[in-house]
């Protein structure tokens, strides 16, 4: 009787861990979408067939394409890139939209983001080949944007002709959080916190 | 296994009849194999996994339809109600003796913690990190297994780990690095195999790690790895043929170690002849090595089991067919496969029921030693 209490025990505790443990991943990212900087991303125009692809749509973002010439800190001599997480500093443009203005790989630039810049961190794939006068592919996390269920016909034709655009939310140390996506003025889908 | 006890006690039974055994014997034989029955699988605690797996999947797609007539919040407060009643009814099943529900109920437990994970990528349209969200499902399930002494959920974790294995690993054109710490994975969910006592996730864990060795030698080296591979199989075949007190002690696998050390033999062998396809003396030093592997296999280990005499014969007829298309049979035509695959099946008919005669002759009955 001890030993069949004691799993009871065992069960509730392993329950309160799992979801204590996905609750602070939820609350992680609703903290990002209260507390995070905003800035407005422009999309590019999304391939067709992703919207048949099921559930969710694949974006890839002006800023998805960086040139190498302006990351700060590249190791005398590469050729390949090598996987790890880079930081690219971003400034809001004259139409709102915001544009690499530098990056740094593994760690955040040492001069601080000054004011009207942020940081916003990615992850640059390994294993393709490098150099100063070609362009960088850097993913961010918020490249996918789930669709409730039937709604990927209402915007898939306007999606394919002009470039919508994403509002994201940026924590303090760099990471993305998807929160709203825009047609120009209009807001298509708003990100509640939970 | 059901089979195996109503077998066993139709032979008390004969033996009982025969006079051969006293029925005060027969009767303490047939309470030993229903003591021992309880633990082995029945068809119905699988039909109750079965039945466990398919609720996950309703969970999992429930979670994929994105249904936005419910509230988030409603969605996952109902998988996080399904992860918790899960455990802990399982664990109030298994207090009342109903272990294949319970089992089946704490597969439903480990689904809502994968759910829950899948939820809120799908909540906060996170990408790019499946591999990583399979891992930490895997974690889940093994500390659950941990902490509910759980064999399935234990086979679970390794399941996960595989398909983590697998997708990065056969991502070759994508730019993700090598999983290196599968074999790390491999060692912790090993040992808490121990704990919960699960024979088939140790099994599984030894078939994982020959398939992350295959992985490994196209990422690093086909030769090195191959035949490191098919050397320490070797060693391990050897070790539990020779000293099966000791290697059940270690592995606790009811004395199928040497089966898993004549598979990795294979796979080895196999992978360093793929590797060393256009040079014809390392392939015909290959086949012979290969060849003579599966003798000693059969010589050693196969009077004692059954499954390491048929995969020897397995390997035996690929080895067979392998050598003759790489060798000679470059012109091989559609007769000319057919005339092969006859050659190849009637040797094996002849070595098996030799090497199976030789078997099952009345020779020396078991001794001390094998």
């Amino acid at each position: 009787m001890m030993r069949a209490n004691r799993l009871v025990i065992a069960a509730i505790a392993l329950s309160l861990v799992q979801i204590g443990f996905l609750s602070w991943m939820i609350a992680g990212r609703a903290a990002i979408l209260r507390n995070g900087a905003e800035v407005l991303l422009r999309i590019q125009p999304v391939d067709p067939r992703d919207l048949l692809r099921g559930d969710y749509v694949v974006l890839a973002y002006d800023i998805s394409q960086i040139p190498a010439a302006v990351i700060s800190n590249v190791p005398e001599g590469m050729t390949v890139t090598e996987e790890g997480p880079i930081y690219v500093r971003l400034a809001k443009g004259a139409d709102n939209h915001w544009n690499a203005v530098s990056a740094s790989l593994g760690k955040p630039s040492a001069t601080p983001a000054p004011a009207g810049e942020i940081d916003i961190r990615g992850l640059m794939p390994g294993g393709w080949s490098f150099s100063r006068d070609t362009s960088v592919r850097i993913e961010y996390g918020i490249e996918r944007f789930y669709l409730p269920e039937g709604e990927g016909l209402a915007i898939q034709n306007d999606i394919r002709e002009r470039p919508f655009s994403m509002l994201v939310a940026v924590a303090r140390d760099g990471a993305p959080q998807i929160k709203a996506l825009l047609d120009g003025d209009t807001v298509l889908f708003e990100e509640p916190l939970y | 296994m059901a089979s195996y006890a109503v077998r066993v006690k139709h032979d008390i039974a004969r033996w009982v009849e025969r006079g051969l055994i006293a029925p005060g014997l027969a009767q303490v034989l047939a309470d030993d194999i229903d003591a021992h029955q309880r633990k082995a699988f029945s068809f119905g605690s699988v039909l109750a996994i079965l039945a466990a797996l398919l609720f996950a999947a309703a969970l999992l797609i429930f979670v994929a339809a994105n249904w936005e007539a419910m509230p988030r919040l409603w969605r996952v407060g109902l998988v996080f109600a399904a992860l918790g009643a899960g455990y802990i009814g399982g664990a109030v099943l298994k207090q009342r003796d109903h272990s294949a529900f319970a089992e089946a109920l704490w597969l439903i437990g480990a689904a809502g913690f994968g759910g829950a994970i899948a939820l809120i990528g799908q909540m906060y349209h996170l990408s790019g990190d499946e591999a990583q969200a399979v891992l930490v499902w895997c974690g889940g399930t093994a500390l659950a297994a941990l902490a509910l002494r759980s064999g399935p959920l234990t086979v679970g974790a390794v399941v996960l780990a595989d398909a983590w294995l697998a997708m990065l690993a056969l991502d070759f054109w994508g730019s993700t690095p090598f999983p290196y710490e599968f074999a790390a994975v491999a060692l912790v969910l090993w040992a808490v195999s121990y704990w919960t006592d699960s024979k088939v996730a140790r099994h599984l864990i030894l078939l994982s790690l020959d398939f992350y060795l295959v992985l490994l030698a196209i990422e690093v080296n086909m030769f090195v790895v191959s035949v490191l591979l098919a050397i320490a199989s070797a060693a391990v075949f050897a070790f539990a043929v020779m000293r099966p007190a000791e290697a059940e002690r270690i592995a606790r696998l009811d004395g199928r170690l040497a089966l898993h050390g004549l598979i990795g033999f294979l796979t080895g062998m196999t992978v360093m002849q793929f590797g060393m396809i256009d040079e014809l003396g390392a392939l015909v030093i290959g086949a012979i090595v290969s060849f003579a592997g599966i003798a000693a296999a059969l010589f050693f280990g196969g009077r004692d089991s059954r499954a390491v005499r048929w995969i020897a014969y397995l390997g035996f007829g690929c080895q067979l067919v392998f050598t003759y298309v790489v060798t000679l049979g470059t012109m091989l035509g559609t007769a000319g496969f057919f005339l092969l695959g006859s050659a190849t099946l009637a040797i094996l008919a002849w070595v098996i029921i030799r090497i199976e005669r030789r078997v099952n002759a009345p020779a020396a009955p078991e001794g001390a030693g094998a």
